[in-house]
């Protein structure tokens, strides 16, 4: 694991966070450091109330930190405003999230080009590149097809595929593989095990220590702390 | 332009995924846009020919006649009532008549026993009456100096009475008046403004002397056109003039005003209707922001998702307000063109002309909009709020 700072695409120093005030603060997250870098395939693991739902909050640009700092290619996001971060987001992250989350009155192909909504492109453009997007998911032939025409699986590869299609950064998968059944699960992890490149890094949150284990790198959260980050392979 | 395009088509996309709703979203600005335009076309259409007509005949006939105060018979106006109606500045054309009573008229002499013999109004005039009028004859001539000089029997009469006797155009034809032969020289139009001269004889000042009068021939009435800008000064000016030194009273009358009183359009029954359809319009608006609001909680995942793919708040909130817009604009058009049909089909029914203020097309597309768009701002502002956090339910 190197740390050299250019290969480093996200850091976390000394991030807390909490919800709710006086009394009734509740501390989701307590001082944690984290680096994701190039070409990392990582695990957030932890059970529930662990901290790592409001980890992925971070990790994606949708929380702001109560207190610590947050870099994300080197660039500081912890004091921007809700569009600049809206922004760091939308060039530099990629989501897929337990649900799918797909517009359920858009086909596959409308789905992934949602992604590249309002970025300036050619309709043209927007279009071809999220053919390739769907195709490297393998659902090139289904791109006409509604998600309640597709299973679980391919619904969360479409999911997938407008999750790259930005090309971002780091890929957030959250509980990936939570909604499907064995067969699926296997292949979206073998197609997210495929994701991550030198420039980029593929992270999965989730509580499933078999899927944790099937990452390169796995960190281990407790009582929103990182009680261990070791290298599996 | 490029994001621009974006936001239309993503509105259009979402507005025809969801037709029904978007219906529905659409019949509020649109039967409130309809019940305006219809409200204010059928009132406009009903005086429409009416208001043609006053336009046509113009507001700047001005009669004035003589009545006796002391409830005399006759009345007559002074020798040189038309020099003295010109000496108002403002008159610019005068044409003296006298009415003479009691006299029969029949198409012929032996007509006398079969015919009814209810008199009909013979009209000494001179050669300026049509002029004045402003009215064209159907055939032949008018009278003139001619007439007047040398005493031939002409009479021209009204297009009523023509059809009444069956007198053709250019047919030479005499007809008998209160006993004396009178060659009928011309067919005088319809006088909208005087519907009596439609069924009356004219003739020439000298035959009223000659064969109906024992006194000297005097008008007892006179037509004034007068500058359209100062009609009702004029009227009381020539009261003035005319009036000065004689035994009888003058009294003035311009003729348009009747007609013009019964051209205005029903303004009571006008605000009425157009208040129930801004009443529509209103509703119409609360229900697209009562179905937005809805749609907005509906749709929090995919607002959530697109927040979490890059799209900005403000983009969330135009969005929502272009899906207004959009609603608004087709909305506003679709009501125009109800509100049209409504007007041509109302107005086609009672036999009405068809008329539509030009400006009501744009003014109902633009109530549509404002409404739409009002409606839209507080659904676009909750949608804007939405925190992704939230409405993805991590973890």
């Amino acid at each position: 694991m190197s740390d050299v700072m250019s290969d480093v695409l996200m850091r976390l120093e000394g991030v807390s966070r909490c919800y709710g005030s006086g009394e009734a603060t509740v501390w989701a997250l307590h001082d944690v450091t984290l680096s994701i870098h190039a070409g990392d395939f990582v695990s957030i693991v932890g059970p529930s109330g662990s901290g790592k739902s409001t980890m992925l909050g971070l990790l994606g640009c949708l929380d702001s930190p109560t207190s610590g700092s947050i870099t994300v290619g080197g660039v500081e996001v912890t004091g921007l405003a809700d569009a600049a971060r809206t922004h760091v987001r939308g060039q530099s992250i990629g989501f897929v999230f337990q649900q799918f989350h797909l517009i359920p009155h858009l086909d596959a192909l409308g789905n992934v080009e949602t992604a590249l909504l309002y970025r300036d492109l050619k309709p043209a453009e927007r279009r071809e590149r999220s053919m390739e997007s769907l195709e490297r998911v393998g659902l090139g032939h289904r791109f006409d097809h509604r998600p309640v025409q597709l299973s679980g699986g391919e619904q969360q590869r479409v999911a997938l595929a407008r999750a790259l299609v930005t090309q971002p950064k780091i890929l957030l998968a959250d509980e990936p593989t939570g909604a499907l059944d064995t067969r699926n699960a296997a292949n979206v992890m073998e197609i997210l095990a495929g994701l991550q490149s030198d420039e980029r890094a593929v992270v999965i949150v989730t509580h499933d220590t078999d899927i944790a284990n099937s990452a390169a790198r796995k960190v281990s959260m407790l009582d929103g702390r990182i009680v261990s980050d070791e290298v599996l392979r | 332009m490029n994001v621009f395009r974006d936001l239309v088509r993503v509105a259009m996309v979402g507005l025809l995924a969801r037709k029904v709703r978007t219906l529905l979203l659409l019949l509020g600005p649109m039967i409130g846009v309809a019940a305006i335009i219809a409200a204010v076309g059928l009132t406009d259409s009903a005086k429409g020919d009416l208001k043609a007509k006053v336009a046509e005949l113009g507001t700047n006939l001005v009669e004035a006649s003589a009545s006796s105060s002391f409830g005399g018979q006759n009345p007559t106006l002074p020798r040189d009532v038309v020099e003295r109606a010109m000496t108002v500045t403002s008159v610019r054309s005068v044409a003296p008549i006298v009415e003479l009573s009691n006299i029969i008229v029949t198409p012929y002499e032996e007509a006398r026993e079969k015919y009814e013999t209810v008199p009909i109004p013979v009209v000494g005039a001179d050669e300026n009456l049509p002029v004045v009028l402003e009215v064209p004859m159907v055939s032949g001539r008018w009278i003139n100096s001619f007439d007047e000089g040398s005493n031939a029997r002409s009479a021209v009469i009204g297009v009523g009475l023509a059809r009444e006797f069956g007198v053709l155009p250019e047919e030479l034809r005499t007809i008998d008046v209160g006993g004396f032969d009178y060659t009928v020289v011309g067919i005088l139009d319809s006088v909208l403004l005087e519907p009596g001269f439609d069924t009356a004889v004219f003739i020439s000042f000298a035959s009223a002397e000659n064969d109906f009068l024992d006194d000297d021939v005097l008008p007892n009435k006179i037509y004034a056109r007068v500058d359209p800008s100062r009609v009702d000064e004029t009227a009381d000016a020539l009261t003035t003039a005319i009036g000065l030194g004689g035994p009888d009273e003058v009294k003035t009358d311009v003729k348009s005003e009747a007609l013009e009183l019964a051209a205005q359009s029903d303004r009571q029954l006008q605000l009425i209707v157009v208040s129930m359809g801004l009443l529509a319009i209103i509703v119409g608006g609360l229900g697209i922001a009562n179905v937005m609001s809805i749609s907005v909680i509906q749709r929090s995942s995919e607002i959530g998702i697109r927040r979490a793919l890059g799209h900005t708040r403000k983009i969330i909130a135009v969005q929502f307000l272009l899906e207004a817009i959009v609603v608004g604009v087709i909305g506003g058009i679709c009501g125009v063109l109800l509100g049209m049909l409504a007007i041509f089909v109302g107005a086609s029914i009672a036999g009405w002309v068809f008329v539509m203020a030009p400006w009501l097309a744009p003014a109902g597309v633009v109530l549509a909009i404002t409404i739409s768009v009002m409606a839209g701002l507080y659904p676009a502002r909750r949608a804007a709020r939405l925190e992704p956090l939230e409405t993805l339910r991590l973890g």
